[in-house]
């Protein structure tokens, strides 16, 4: 028999030991991997916050509130006194002033640049290219994204020896149908159309054609005998 | 029993092109739809056939240079057998002014306004079927080989112009799918004169009693020559003619597949 006044001690003791891993160890999980995608699992390369599919922005300290009601691109007043400068492709951090952007996911706002193939298909995060917080304007001239850089900085991380004309493949590639694109992307614009007039072209004729073609040929009698005149 | 009553249309090489047309073709149109598709259950299914998202790229990029060289050897034979002296005759591929004339006067008598036309050895609706498959291929190998190699591609072209590949290359092969699938098989399947099956392109002969009712103007020109008894040929045994059967019945069914699964997911594509 164990006397009473060990027992006495273990409870203690259990209880601490418990406090401790609770306290600084990690919590147990039954798996550390992260999982991104039914295709393939790029979010090990990320840079990454961690909180997937919740929001994809790292809370930090708040940015000061700017923000003009319906303004959400090029030049708007700062503030009544401040100068009114404010391109947004210059900016360090692109967000900067965007009310509740830390909370919020990238698609929420950009919906555009969800629709290509490196996120529908290989099911990127923005952040595998954009990288961390701040996420510089393409135009800022530190930004990996500048020319200069982007091949080495972006692309290669995975397109292993991207060069320049490499990168100037557009990812965020814009529906070729719309009119927008005729001005953003001109042969993207006529070349998308070209085809897809030979092609309805095509169809116009022959889908017509061979149903009358074989309507007809029910009326046909079957060939006789050699040298009979023709139906 | 070998009574002479087929004539030859093909020889054992055209057949065998064909045929190795007919299997890298559905290839090409599995795996690219599963890649295209991969998003909905039916993609994903078709391309665990091939061994998933990314075994089917690499078996889209082999058989697609399979093709390419495929395209290359088809020229050298063709430059080979091309009779120069008759290359606007009635035996050439080349389109013919007779070919438009056909084609209006075919309409017509689909609508019961004309008499059939009297087509020569080759239909316009045949020549135009080589020609489609004669600049296709090249297109879509081209579109392809710069997709396949991006970064020797951008070397001798911007990279924005991969972009501008992918879409040249997807409506093409969205066109010669349905244009196969649909009128190629309506043509030589379903129509009257050739139900069940135009065995032409397998057996390399056709019926001499149907060629004489529908080419009447090649039939009677081989035997104005006197080279009609030179081209008659006996019927292929029955055996044979089961296994055209049977493997011409299974690409329209690999087709429809393809034709039908891809119209009703399209809501699904991730262009
Ligand atoms: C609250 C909405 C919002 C969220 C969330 C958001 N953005 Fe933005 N983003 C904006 C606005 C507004 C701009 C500036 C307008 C513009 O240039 O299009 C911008 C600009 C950018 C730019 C620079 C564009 C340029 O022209 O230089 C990039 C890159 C960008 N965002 C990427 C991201 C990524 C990646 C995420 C997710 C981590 C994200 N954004 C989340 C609203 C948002
Ligand atoms: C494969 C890398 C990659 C991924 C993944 C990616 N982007 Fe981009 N993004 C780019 C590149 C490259 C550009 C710059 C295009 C240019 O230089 O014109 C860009 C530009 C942008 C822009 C500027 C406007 C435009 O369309 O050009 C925004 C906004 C943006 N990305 C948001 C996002 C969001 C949101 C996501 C996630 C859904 C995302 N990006 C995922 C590479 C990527
Ligand atoms: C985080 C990894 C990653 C980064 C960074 C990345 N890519 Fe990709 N990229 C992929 C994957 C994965 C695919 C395969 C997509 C598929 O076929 O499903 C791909 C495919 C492509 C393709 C082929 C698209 C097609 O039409 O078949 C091009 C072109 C491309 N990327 C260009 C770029 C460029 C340019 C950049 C730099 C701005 C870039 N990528 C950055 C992962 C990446």
């Amino acid at each position: 028999m164990i006397g009473t006044k060990r027992v006495r001690w273990v409870i203690p003791c259990l209880a601490a030991i418990f406090l401790v891993t609770e306290v600084i160890l990690p919590t147990l999980v039954s798996a550390q991997e992260e999982v991104a995608s039914y295709i393939r699992r790029y979010k090990d390369r990320e840079a990454s916050t961690g909180f997937y599919e919740q929001y994809e922005v790292k809370p930090r300290r708040m940015a000061p509130l700017v923000e003009v009601p319906g303004v959400t691109r090029g030049i708007f007043p700062y503030s009544p006194s401040a100068a009114k400068v404010r391109i947004r492709t210059r900016l360090a951090d692109s967000h900067w002033g965007i009310k509740f952007y830390e909370r919020r996911r990238c698609e929420e706002c950009h919906i555009r640049e969800t629709r290509d193939i490196h996120t529908t298909r290989a099911n990127l995060t923005c952040r595998q290219c954009h990288g961390g917080e701040p996420i510089a304007s393409l135009g800022h001239y530190y930004s990996p994204f500048n020319p200069i850089r982007k091949h080495a900085y972006v692309c290669a991380k995975c397109h292993q020896g991207a060069n320049a004309s490499y990168a100037s493949y557009i990812v965020h590639s814009p529906n070729p149908a719309l009119a927008s694109t005729r001005q953003a992307f001109p042969v993207l614009f006529y070349v998308f159309w070209f085809m897809v007039i030979l092609a309805g072209g095509t169809f116009v004729v022959f889908l017509p054609h061979t149903a009358l073609w074989g309507a007809r040929e029910l009326f046909v009698k079957k060939e006789k005998a050699e040298g009979e005149s023709k139906d | 029993m070998s009574q002479k009553t087929r004539i030859r249309r093909f020889t054992p090489v055209q057949r065998l092109f064909h045929l190795l047309l007919i299997l890298s073709f559905l290839t090409q149109g599995s795996t690219g739809l599963a890649r295209l598709y991969i998003a909905s259950s039916w993609g994903k299914s078709l391309a665990w056939v091939f061994g998933g998202y990314d075994a089917c790229r690499t078996i889209h990029i082999y058989v697609g240079i399979f093709l390419v060289c495929f395209f290359v050897a088809h020229v050298l034979y063709v430059l080979t057998k091309i009779n120069w002296k008759k290359l606007s005759g009635p035996d050439s591929l080349l389109p013919r002014p007779k070919d438009i004339k056909d084609f209006f006067q075919h309409i017509g008598w689909f609508l019961g306004i004309s008499k059939a036309p009297e087509f020569d050895r080759w239909g316009y609706w045949e020549k135009f079927d080589y020609w489609a498959v004669f600049w296709g291929v090249p297109l879509l190998g081209a579109t392809g080989l710069l997709m396949a190699y991006p970064l020797t591609a951008t070397k001798i072209m911007p990279g924005w112009g991969l972009n501008v590949a992918l879409w040249i290359h997807r409506i093409e092969a969205i066109l010669a799918m349905c244009h196969v699938f649909i009128i190629h098989f309506f043509i030589v399947h379903l129509r009257r004169h050739n139900f069940p099956m135009d065995r032409a392109m397998f057996e390399g002969s056709a019926d001499l009693t149907a060629t004489r009712h529908e080419r009447p103007a090649w039939i009677a020109r081989l035997q104005e020559a006197g080279e009609l008894e030179s081209k008659l040929v006996a019927e292929a045994p029955a055996g044979r003619r089961a296994i055209f059967y049977v493997f011409g019945y299974a690409a329209v069914v690999v087709g429809i597949f393809l034709l039908i699964g891809g119209l009703v997911n399209s809501p699904y594509i991730t262009w």
